[in-house]
Formats: structure tokens, sequence, C-alpha cells
């Protein structure tokens, strides 16, 4: 992939986090008492009601998308500029890759079972 | 040919994280910086809370909902103290921030409020950090103060 097509997905994912982000956010604080929405279960914006809604995992799978390329694509962005080099740049892109691919699957399970949770 | 760890770690660090001497853009610079690594930090510390609440690494298949429960109100007992209450002010002011400035730099890298070019005259205000730019950048630090305070409301307030 070439360099600014890497940037550019950089700053549309900042601006998709902008967004998702902003409702993930919105249900935690703005949609009732903070207590009730950090409790597990007993209100309609709670931990896993916001779970087992299709609607609102989907916009934290994609926050979890955004997130994972902006916040590695940002230590990538870091790390050659700390150092250059066509060996020293292939081998952080792929290591940050594969890590990055791990953080995604993780999150996906953690969702999945969420979402799944009775 | 290459430099010795030590010393190249430090020239980078002085280059990104010593904003003295220079104008605003430069702390704008190092702020970005090091609100995206503390973002970063939370993200990770985030993906893994969330995870252990359904299982962690141990469990690959759907846990009881009632064990997930349990998991969740340990976790945030345990979370439940003055230290991360203020770590989570910090993380706020940091989120806003970086989200805020993010956008002036998403503008800039597109070609807005870039300013004229223009004879470089004393004392050398750089035309590419205007007054547009300068506006989003204080608007940045309020927020981001804002944001601090309404954290602090929650955690601290009666």
């Amino acid at each position: 992939m070439k360099e600014s097509t890497k940037m550019l997905l950089h700053y549309i994912t900042g601006l998709g986090i902008v967004i998702v982000g902003g409702i993930h956010l919105f249900t935690v604080f703005l949609t009732g008492p903070y207590e009730q929405n950090l409790a597990f279960s007993g209100g309609p914006y709670s931990v896993i009601s916001v779970y087992r809604s299709f609607i609102l995992a989907l916009t934290l799978e994609l926050l979890l998308v955004f997130v994972d390329y902006h916040a590695l694509n940002g230590i990538r962005v870091i790390l050659i500029e700390f150092h250059q080099g066509a060996k020293w740049e292939r081998g952080v892109s792929w290591i940050l890759a594969v890590a990055g691919l791990l953080l995604f699957v993780y999150g996906t399970r953690t969702i999945l079972i969420a979402n799944a949770l009775a | 040919m290459t430099e010795p760890l030590i010393p190249q770690l430090k020239k980078a660090l002085f280059g990104w994280f010593y904003p003295f001497k220079y104008n605003i853009e430069r702390w704008a610079y190092a702020l970005q910086r090091i609100s995206g690594i503390a973002v970063t930090g939370y993200f990770l510390a985030h993906i893994v809370e969330t995870g252990n609440v359904v299982g962690g690494l141990d469990v690959w298949s759907t846990p009881p909902t009632s064990y997930a429960q349990d998991v969740w109100t340990a976790t945030f007992q345990f979370l439940d103290n003055p230290m991360f209450d203020l770590g989570l002010v910090v993380i706020g002011f940091m989120l806003t921030y970086h989200t805020v400035n993010g956008i002036r730099l998403t503008l800039a890298e597109f070609g807005f409020l870039q300013g004229r070019p223009a004879r470089p005259d004393f004392p050398y205000t750089p035309k590419s950090f205007g007054m547009a730019q300068r506006a989003i950048f204080w608007l940045s630090v309020i927020l981001a103060a804002a944001t601090a305070v309404y954290a602090i409301n929650i955690f601290f307030g009666a």
C-alpha cells in the first residue's frame, strides 16, 4: 500500500472515530444516570444492553476497527520517524499489522460473545 | 553508519517533546503525539478489560451471563478508586484535545485554512498557521479543559 493511501485511511478512520466514538460516549454519558449506564444490566444503555442491541454492537465493532487502524498507524508513523530505512520500515509495518489483526480478532470475539450472552 | 540507540532515542524525544523556544504549532504537535500515545494505551487496556468480562483468553465459548456480570462488577469495583479516576480525567483531556486538534490537522491536510503565501518579513509568523488554525488549536485546549472539568465533576463531585 502506498504511504499516501495509508495516511488517507488515517484521516478517514479519524473522522469515523469522531462519529462512532461520539455515539459510544453519548450512550455512556448522556442517556441517563452514569451509574446506571455503567452497571452490568438494568437500563436501556447498561453494558450488556448495548452489546445485545445489534445496531449499537455494530457501532462498537466499527469503533474497534477505526481505532485499531488509527492507533497502530499512529505508532507506525512515530516509529518510522524515529529511524529510517527500508528494512526497519517493512519490519515495523508488518509487526504492527499483525498486532492490529490480533487486536481486531480479540475485540471482535468480545463483541460477538457479549452479543450472544443469554 | 547508524547512530547507537540511546543517543538516537534522546535526540528523537527532544525533537518531539521539547516545544520550548518554538512557536505554538510545536506545542500542538507535541501534545498531539503525547495524547495519541496516551489514548492508545487506554485503548489497549480497554480491549483487555472488556475481553476479561467474557472470559479472557481462558474461555473460548460463551460463558454464563452470571459469570460476565460477576467479572464486570469486580472490575468496576477494582477500578473505582481516586487513582484510576484521576487517570480517566487525564485521558478525557487527551481524548478531546486529540479529537479537535485532529480535525484541524485534517483540514490542513486537505488544504483548508492554509493562508496565502507572502513575503517573509520579520518576525516571520508562519502563514500556514494563521488565525483560523490558531483559533481551532485554542478551542481544542479549551474543550479539553472543559472535558477534564466535566470528568472531575463526575468522579469527585458531590
